[in-house]
């Protein structure tokens, strides 16, 4: 009878002592931080190999661990990372019938150019065996070499077209991009990084067997080359500007992988990286956390933060608890929320314009949505202010195009439609759409009726979708709104482009490049052009744009392109919404490397074009400074 | 006994097959496809998801992917759509934490659960019989997501105190007794609420057998004897009450795993609900398959378990 009471009473008792013991030690606990920085991320990184992975969640752990050989600093330029150095230039082969022909021509290059064209970038003029003349220049593109056909043509002298399968060109323009890289750089393990590296990556990424995300950026890549273990020489078959973008990727280790089958690295290397970055990996527990330590061996000296966590938070409030609760160092927040953190001064806010807008696509394949007028009917009959102002409470701004903002391509002087119903209205009645019986429009007796899709589990789209309904009521469209699990939206509808309208949003970086998303050949099944959209015009921008190197001619046809394309809505761009990070006031500092060799500016953390944290291996935590030691150690590289 | 046993086994077997491939095609036949590059991503060209599906099987009519499935599953090679690993040890990293979770649930909601059945039972009919019904019902009422929010809000608003995951992060902690209190915090918070509906409804069963037992005759000789009256509760009815109680644990174990995936994703716990609620929205088929196949095992040892137990305790039963 006593042993039954003792475990009838003492068990429950027991735990009750428990809980409150616990839960006094988590309530008194000194909230003395460890030299360790936490960051929150909503979903489990699937992969640390970085050639690899393919989301934000896997990127943001290996971006700590990892280098490129280029990378953009504070003002979104782009510098050298494992590379000092950078040189670009192109090589143009013309051929002809004869050897005497090739001579001549050289010699006409040498001095009619010179004397002429000192605008044409010629290095130098070579004859190559078999009747070829290489001419080298000093910057990539096709203008300057297009020119030089036009001038042999003039002086009649004749070349021989290349034939590549059905394509024939003037002359083959081959761009090369020559890197130098650094000679102080290890591997986590100690080994020193060479070219060998860079050769390996860039085979593994081309490597069908791995099938690299990255690989679609390497597809006009002929040959790479290492003539020292610190140069590498890339030659591509023919301009494509954003090639040099895909050189910030990162590099993996060749003595680690080069002998092992692809298959093998998911339980070799994919979940305990070795890399070249700030932080090394030191372990991972699945659904909890990930742990980087500092590499005290950094190319640009030591990190000052002992180690760096990635916590895996399922959704958004948890993160919020976590943040509140010091668990994780910063949080974004909720437009929602923004007010009420802004106003309390234990905070530090970080808000920039971010990458990423908002759309309504409309099917062109449809013949309701064909009519120019109707789309412009549509765009005026939103009320995107009013979006902006109800669904993320004023953070953000109306897109006007393709670009946000924070590009260095956008076109500020592109104008967004005005929300006007009457000139709606009118463009409908233009358009053959009279007001029918019920309010709702009719034209040849169909209605004026769609079906606008959203994906479920994201609030600012479904409350998009309702507005847009609400709105287009207004003027005598009548709009179905359904909402679907995003695999379902993706298998169903867009892969197979079979919908009316659908609501979503692009996040596209910093890269010009959106031939995937607008050119006419990109409109197949599980094609990214999903809405049908053809243009020859913006064909030809597109097609110029990823060959063109010059800054100046790069803003010239983006600004084109971000204007035609508005100008046909095919989608109705909504906004682009703010993003805004919230950190304990005086969590941390930042103490970076200057300009100068040598000198080391601290400075608060403050808000940059790249945004606030792109220099995150350089923050510190005012109760741990850097100490004399370590920045001895770090003056001396 | 034994053939008992053996019979049992046998047709679990035969049960997990069916299972397999109803859970299959459940899994395969919901709208939707693996595309484990996050949203929309133009970089990814046609040749790499070409390569993806030809990895996976999923380029295969369905019939075969299950039998690729299958196949993998028993020689250990099935590896999971999101990260590439082979499935079963997915699922065994979690083991620890889900069963240390489930396992202090249990444990709450069968110690209090009886502590409060035998309570209610004894004063059946008086006013501390009706608070405790009370309560009951308003814990088997109240969704379990619903109080697990309200009380991580008070806890972080009020007091501060972090509540999720396992452990507390980035603290430094002053010795190795905090570091255990901590790690016990962690686990009796998701692990009390998680018990709360099990523990409400353990107390009412116990109640309803206990009132029963003690209309029986042998209960009212051993009042006759002049035992006093707790003798006579702990010693003659609880004994005779908790029969179906302990039959029942069994059935708790998968039934709780399953029931866990809020409250997992609240506290970010790592456990197995959490692993197969991202599974069914990554459409990581292999991981679905398996984790479905061993729940299914689960409960059927859970089943195995319970008639085994409920022999053990009454005599009166007889496996055949």
């Amino acid at each position: 009878m006593r042993t039954i009471r003792l475990f009838l009473y003492g068990i429950p008792i027991l735990l009750i002592v428990l809980l409150v013991a616990a839960f006094l030690n988590a309530t008194f606990l000194s909230v003395a931080k460890k030299n360790e920085m936490s960051i929150g991320t909503i979903g489990e990184p699937s992969t640390l190999n970085p050639i690899q992975q393919a989301d934000s969640a896997s990127s943001e752990v290996g971006g700590m661990i990892f280098n490129g050989l280029l990378k953009y600093n504070q003002n979104l330029e782009v510098v050298g990372d494992l590379a000092t150095n950078w040189e670009l230039s192109q090589e143009t082969t013309f051929q002809f019938a004869t050897e005497e022909e090739a001579k001549k021509a050289k010699s006409f290059l040498d001095i009619f150019a010179r004397t002429n064209h000192p605008d044409w970038p010629i290095t130098s003029t070579e004859l190559a065996p078999r009747t070829k003349l290489i001419i080298r220049l000093s910057e990539p593109g096709y203008k300057a070499s297009e020119a030089i056909a036009q001038a042999l043509r003039d002086k009649e002298i004749y070349y021989i077209p290349f034939h590549n399968k059905s394509v024939v060109t003037s002359f083959l323009a081959e761009p090369i991009i020559h890197f130098t890289l650094r000679r102080d750089v290890r591997w986590h393990d100690g080994i020193p990084f060479t070219s060998a590296d860079i050769l390996f990556t860039y085979k593994a990424i081309i490597n069908p067997r791995v099938a690299s995300p990255r690989s679609s950026d390497f597809e006009l890549v002929s040959s790479v080359t290492a003539p020292t273990p610190y140069e590498v020489i890339v030659r591509y078959k023919k301009p494509f500007s954003p090639a040099l973008l895909s050189w910030m990727g990162a590099i993996l280790p060749a003595h680690l992988l080069e002998n092992i089958e692809p298959s093998k690295w998911a339980d070799f290397y994919n979940r305990h990286p070795i890399g070249t970055g700030p932080f090394k990996f030191d372990s991972w527990k699945t659904n909890e956390y990930i742990r980087l330590v500092k590499n005290t061996d950094y190319y640009l000296g030591s990190p000052w933060l002992d180690s760096v966590v990635f916590r895996v938070l399922p959704d958004p409030l948890t993160l919020r608890l976590a943040f509140e609760t010091h668990q994780i160092d910063f949080w974004n927040v909720d437009p929602w929320a923004v007010k009420s953190f802004e106003k309390d001064k234990r905070f530090d806010l970080f808000s920039s314009s971010g990458n990423m807008y908002n759309y309504i696509g409309w099917n062109l394949r449809r013949p309701l949505f064909q009519d120019l007028r109707v789309r412009k009917a549509l765009a005026q009959a939103v009320n995107i202010p009013q979006m902006i102002k109800y669904i993320i409470y004023g953070r953000g701004v109306q897109s006007t195009g393709i670009f946000t903002p924070k590009m260095w391509f956008f076109d500020p002087r592109v104008k967004a439609l005005p929300y006007n119903p009457t000139t709606a209205r009118t463009l409908l009645d233009q358009a053959g759409w009279k007001p029918g019986s019920d309010g709702i429009r009719v034209k040849d007796g169909k209605r004026l009726s769609f079906t606008l899709l959203a994906n479920n589990g994201n609030e600012i789209r479904r409350d998009i979708a309702t507005l847009v309904q609400d709105d287009l009521k207004q003027v005598g469209v009548e709009v179905k709104v359904e909402i679907y699990e995003w695999a379902v939206l993706l298998k169903r509808f867009v892969n197979k482009g079979e919908f009316d309208a659908i609501v979503l949003g692009w996040g596209l970086g910093n890269d010009f490049d959106q031939y995937a998303i607008w050119h006419s050949s990109q409109t197949h099944p599980e094609e990214l052009n999903f809405v049908d959209y053809q243009n020859p015009e913006v064909d030809h921008l597109l097609s110029d744009l990823r060959q063109e190197y010059s800054r100046p001619e790069i803003l010239k046809l983006a600004e084109e392109l971000q204007q035609t394309i508005y100008n046909d809505q095919p989608y109705l761009f909504l906004f682009v919404p703010e993003s805004t990070s919230v950190l304990w006031k005086n969590s941390y500092r930042l103490r970076q490397p200057g300009s100068k060799a040598g000198e080391w500016i601290d400075s608060p953390i403050t808000m940059t074009k790249a945004g606030w944290s792109y220099n995150m291996e350089w923050f510190y935590r005012p109760e741990y400074p850097p100490k004399d030691s370590v920045l001895g150690n770090n003056l001396k590289r | 006994m034994t053939s008992f046993i053996i019979r049992r086994l046998a047709l679990s077997v035969v049960l997990l097959f069916i299972i397999s491939i109803i859970s299959f095609f459940i899994v395969t036949l919901t709208p939707g496809s693996p595309y484990p590059w996050g949203e929309l991503n133009p970089k990814i060209s046609p040749e790499v998801k070409a390569t993806f599906r030809k990895k996976f099987h999923l380029d295969q009519p369905l019939p075969t992917q299950y039998a690729f499935i299958m196949r993998d599953l028993f020689t250990g090679n099935l590896r999971s759509i999101k990260d590439d690993r082979p499935v079963m040890s997915r699922i065994l990293e979690r083991l620890p934490a889900t069963l240390s979770l489930n396992f202090t649930a249990i444990l709450i909601s069968l110690s209090f659960g009886t502590l409060l059945g035998v309570y209610a039972a004894r004063y059946a009919g008086h006013w501390q019989d009706m608070a405790s019904s009370f309560f009951a019902f308003l814990f088997i009422a109240l969704p379990g997501f619903w109080i697990s929010y309200i009380v991580a809000i008070v806890l972080v608003k009020n007091f501060g105190v972090p509540i999720l995951g396992t452990q507390s992060y980035g603290i430094a902690f002053p010795n190795e007794l905090a570091v255990i209190l901590d790690r016990i915090w962690h686990l009796l918070l998701p692990a009390s609420i998680l018990a709360l509906g099990g523990f409400a409804a353990q107390s009412r069963y116990l109640r309803a057998t206990m009132i029963e037992t003690t209309r029986e005759g042998y209960i009212r000789t051993a009042h006759a004897k002049g035992l006093s009256e707790e003798v006579v509760l702990y010693k003659h009815a609880l004994r005779n009450s908790i029969r179906p109680l302990i039959a029942g644990i069994g059935m708790l174990l998968p039934a709780m795993i399953s029931g866990s995936v809020v409250i997992e994703t609240i506290f970010a716990y790592p456990g197995m609900g959490r692993l197969g609620y991202e599974a069914v929205l990554e459409r990581d088929y292999p991981t679905l398959v398996a984790l479905n196949f061993v729940l299914a095992a689960l409960i059927l040892l859970g089943n195995l378990i319970s008639d085994l137990l409920y022999a053990a305790v009454d005599p009166r039963v007889r496996l055949e």
